[in-house]
């Protein structure tokens, strides 16, 4: 009866997700043709373009192999598992004791796969491009785990019985200790996330590994039909989970218990407030990164991360454990 | 350096003929047109360099003038003046012996021109560091200079992989 | 060595490519991300205008010279009509010289504001290709009121220009220059002065040092980015340009420094923009009240100029620096011997080709983009159908069932039916 329940769950949450964050794409498009004083294609262009791929025949280069057309099945297959660990206005669907881990597991992978696409698809374009991605990743992993542990770890502290698990940020959230020191590091630590947020979606300084101008849209320069919407889709819902884990680690309440409500009712009404939030800050980071910043060159990139974001994330994690160590104390 | 200055230096130099024009604009402008034999013509390029370290260098024309071709390089001197030195110098060659040395060494800027006037004109640019195709495609046929007043184009034998670009077999596949 | 060359690749950027607007083929050898070797292979789009020059007469070739390219239209004919002047001997009123600089100046306030959006598109901001491409239609108005066309003009004639400038021109002329001046040149300049992120993109990209840019004999915006004070309108004193006052901008009046990179050469283009203004007011303010041409028909022009001998060279400085046509006549016939252009994109590739080895990939677009090519400008001669090899000769009747044929496709509706006007254009076998 479990299985079941979580299987009918993951595929609602998996259709609702789809849906969704392509909603946010036509939005996103939208938004930023309008600060840049154009009209903008219509909300609901991304699911045209999704239909018309998948209606598209799919091209495969002479030189490239098997993985070619495996790997936008594992990426997408990846993004789905990886919606069953996404808190998503209550906890993860398969919650267990660290969760978390899976989640940036499973976020790797998916640009894990992306890099295997590309060097299998033997263009010298997707190649460079996949370099990038995996300089890119490289650097970007880093300030974001540190970031991440150090709030877990304060959270832990605060009684919790499942430590290190996502279902946490939605027991207790840092703002509610309410010591300055907390406050400062979750803010310094909330600068970290949205810059990592940028990158993970790759848009304005970070729009590196697809470089339109550059290479050719790099990794995907081969893909083309039923492959890339595939792609285009795995990378809509990768892009609406790692905006789901920024909420719930900064901004975790719910409306259920305020409108009264509980059972499923009071999950949809969460779900729905949850969306609008990562709305919000996908809007901070994406929309407005996108219209106000261009590319950066792939070492000023990764100088951007080691030295100033993950010295911020350091900064945002020391605070944070002076003020553990003092309750301890 | 006024252009009367330039002209009775090169002429100590060299045998050359030289004639100027001027044209009917509110500030008249002087061009210096100087023919040279194509023995004379390095040295005489060199010498404009000599005279002014950053000569810049324009333009080749190749003119295709019945018994023989022509080549007309133009040069600007002293070209943070004004006004600066305009100076073209022709140079020729018979058909039957198209050569002309090349100034690949004297100005690096000459040798794209130089491609063009080999590929389209027939000139032999003795010594060009880069004696390759740069307009035309690499399968043009050899010995075609499309250019030239007496050319008659291309027969139908010459024509090689014609046809849909995406059917041409690449060499080695399956 | 040889166990390093294993880890070289080779990219080709073009023919078709997202960050060049025209087909060329940049050839470049990389180490990692960074470049070891860039060959160049032009082309791609021969259309073989000095073949189809020879048989066009002086009248004819003006129009072709102008459908070289569409963002320099007016430099080509102008540059032509020099040439042809200076051949000839012909005068031209003061008037049609002011006009002239006025189009011209028009011209470089449209193209610089192009490749401002273009190179802001080059490193991924695309706001900044939006908004300068909508603030650039303001003067592509002016242009169509003037001209009747966005992009071909035809303003110049030889011995003059075709059209006056009216008051009513003018006054909107004044208007779009404070609107530039008010609206839009603060805001350019405060993106590519002092915005961080086009800084960290263009500063040191690209670096064309001016030894190079010497040799090289780079030409307009790139080799005044490099420190060099050359200017065609200056060092050639053209038309009425020294009355103007007009002088080469180097980027050493705006940041003090000269580095030769992508952002120095935006810098220029920022200035030149603000010169063009200052060049457009005072041309309105000195031009006399005089005819505009010399010949009050293009068959009295032919006419003189059937007996014209010996060669003209016209230069100008189009918005990308140098262009030189060279025209030489052929005694007794209304037509040229030999005409020849060059454009100022062929030496600047060479230059910026040189420039890039040691960069990184990264530079690429941008550094191709700073010169802002004109590909079209640069490939210009060839005449074989390159599918058959064979020439084919299309009568004009051939072209008239061809374009009905096509314009009926498009909209059936269209009952209009041209007639041809006979087997010859013009005078010239198509």
């Amino acid at each position: 009866m479990n299985v079941l329940c979580t299987t009918v769950g993951l595929i609602a949450i998996y259709l609702y997700v789809s849906f969704v964050s392509l909603v946010w794409d036509g939005l996103d498009r939208r938004l930023v043709a309008r600060m840049q004083r154009r009209v903008g294609p219509p909300l609901l262009q991304p699911f045209y373009d999704f239909l018309k791929l998948v209606s598209k025949e799919s091209i495969i280069p002479r030189d490239s192999n098997k993985m070619f057309e495996a790997s936008p099945i594992l990426a997408l297959a990846a993004s789905i598992t990886l919606l069953a660990y996404t808190p998503i206005g209550f906890g993860p669907i398969l919650a267990t004791k660290g969760d978390v881990l899976v989640f940036i597991y499973l976020l790797a992978l998916i640009a894990f796969i992306r890099v295997i696409g590309a060097v299998s698809s033997g263009s010298p374009y997707a190649q460079i491009g996949a370099q990038r991605e995996v300089i890119m990743l490289a650097s970007r992993e880093a300030p974001m785990m540190l970031g991440l542990f150090a709030i877990l770890w304060r959270l832990a502290k605060l009684d919790v019985e499942r430590p290190f698990s996502l279902e946490t940020l939605y027991q207790h959230n840092i703002w509610e200790i309410g010591t300055p020191l907390t406050i400062v590091g979750s803010l310094v630590l909330l600068i970290v996330f949205v810059f990592w947020l940028a990158s993970e979606i790759e848009v304005g300084y970070f729009n590196i590994p697809e470089a339109e101008t550059e290479v050719a849209e790099g990794p995907m320069a081969e893909y083309s039909g039923r492959h890339l919407a595939l792609f285009k889709l795995s990378n809509s819902l990768k892009e609406y989970a790692s905006a789901s884990l920024v909420v719930a680690m900064f901004f975790p309440w719910g409306l259920s218990q305020y409108l009264g409500i509980s059972g499923i009712e009071a999950m949809l009404v969460d779900l729905v407030f949850h969306t609008i939030k990562v709305f919000m800050i996908l809007f901070v980071s994406m929309s407005l990164f996108r219209a106000i910043t261009g590319r950066l060159r792939v070492t000023q990139a990764v100088n951007l991360f080691w030295s100033r974001i993950l010295s911020a994330s350091i900064i945002g994690a020391i605070l944070l454990v002076i003020d553990i160590l003092g309750v301890i104390g | 350096m006024t252009p009367e200055e330039l002209i009775k230096r090169i002429k100590e130099r060299f045998e050359v003929e030289i004639y100027t024009s001027q044209t009917k604009t509110l500030h008249p402008r002087e061009r210096i047109w100087i023919e040279v034999s194509r023995n004379d013509f390095k040295e005489l390029m060199k010498y404009f360099q000599e005279i002014d370290p950053h000569a810049q260098f324009s333009i080749i024309i190749g003119e295709d003038r019945g018994d023989h071709l022509s080549a007309t390089y133009h040069l600007e001197l002293f070209c943070e003046n004004s006004p600066s030195l305009s100076v073209a110098v022709i140079t020729s060659c018979p058909k039957e012996d198209p050569k002309i040395p090349s100034l690949g060494d004297v100005f690096p800027s000459s040798v794209p021109y130089e491609r063009e006037n080999q590929e389209f004109l027939g000139i032999i640019f003795e010594g060009i560091p880069d004696p390759r195709r740069l307009f035309l495609p690499d399968d043009f046929p050899e010995g075609i200079y499309p250019l030239r007043l007496d050319e008659k184009g291309i027969t139908p034998e010459m024509v090689k992989n014609a046809g849909h670009p995406y059917k041409i077999k690449k060499e080695g596949s399956k | 060595m040889n166990s390093r060359i294993e880890y070289w690749v080779k990219i080709p950027i073009g023919p078709i490519h997202p960050a060049l607007e025209e087909p060329e083929k940049f050839i470049i050898t990389l180490d990692g991300e960074r470049i070891i070797h860039v060959d160049i292979k032009l082309g791609y789009n021969l259309r073989g205008l000095e073949w189809i020059a020879m048989r066009r007469n002086y009248i004819q070739l003006l129009y072709l010279v102008e459908r070289i390219c569409g963002i320099c239209s007016f430099s080509h004919n102008h540059t032509y009509t020099r040439a042809v002047e200076e051949m000839a001997g012909i005068e031209v009123p003061e008037r049609a010289e002011y006009i002239r600089a006025i189009i011209g100046e028009l011209e470089r306030i449209h193209s610089h504001l192009l490749n401002l959006g273009v190179v802001g598109h080059a490193i991924g901001y695309d706001t900044v290709l939006h908004l300068s491409w909508l603030a650039r239609e303001r003067v592509m108005d002016i242009l169509e009121a003037i001209g009747g066309n966005r992009v071909n003009y035809a303003m110049n004639t030889i011995g003059g220009v075709r059209r006056d400038i009216e008051e009513k021109h003018k006054r909107m002329i004044l208007e779009m220059i404070r609107y530039y001046r008010e609206e839009v040149m603060p805001k350019v300049e405060e993106i590519f002065l002092y915005d961080p992120t086009v800084e960290a993109r263009l500063r040191d990209a690209g670096v064309i040092p001016k030894r190079i840019a010497l040799e090289y004999s780079a030409q307009g915006p790139t080799a005044r980015g490099s420190g060099i004070k050359k200017d065609v309108r200056y060092n050639e004193q053209l038309g009425v340009y020294p009355e103007l006052g007009i002088r080469p901008i180097t980027p050493k009046e705006f940041t003090g420094v000269i580095k030769g990179d992508v952002f120095d050469r935006m810098v220029v283009r920022v200035g030149e923009l603000w010169q063009s203004m200052e060049i457009i007011e005072k041309a309105f303010d000195q031009m006399p009240e005089d005819k505009i041409k010399t010949f009050s028909k293009d068959n009295v022009a032919l006419a003189k100029l059937k007996k014209a001998e010996g060669a003209g060279i016209g230069r100008y400085e189009a918005p990308r620096g140098e262009t030189i046509h060279y025209v030489r006549a052929n005694p007794g016939t209304d037509g040229p011997a030999k005409w020849k252009a060059r454009e100022p994109t062929f030496p600047n590739l060479f230059a910026v080709a040189r420039a890039l080895v040691g960069e990184q990939l990264a530079d690429v677009p941008v550094a191709i983009a700073s010169i802002d090519p004109c590909l079209s400008c640069t490939d210009r001669v060839a005449i074989i159908d390159s599918k058959t090899g064979k020439k084919k000769v299309l009568t004009e009747k051939d072209l008239l069932k061809a374009s009905i044929e096509k314009t009926k496709e498009i909209n059936p509706n269209i009952k209009a039916k041209p007639e041809a006007v006979g087997g010859i254009c013009g005078g010239v076998r198509l």
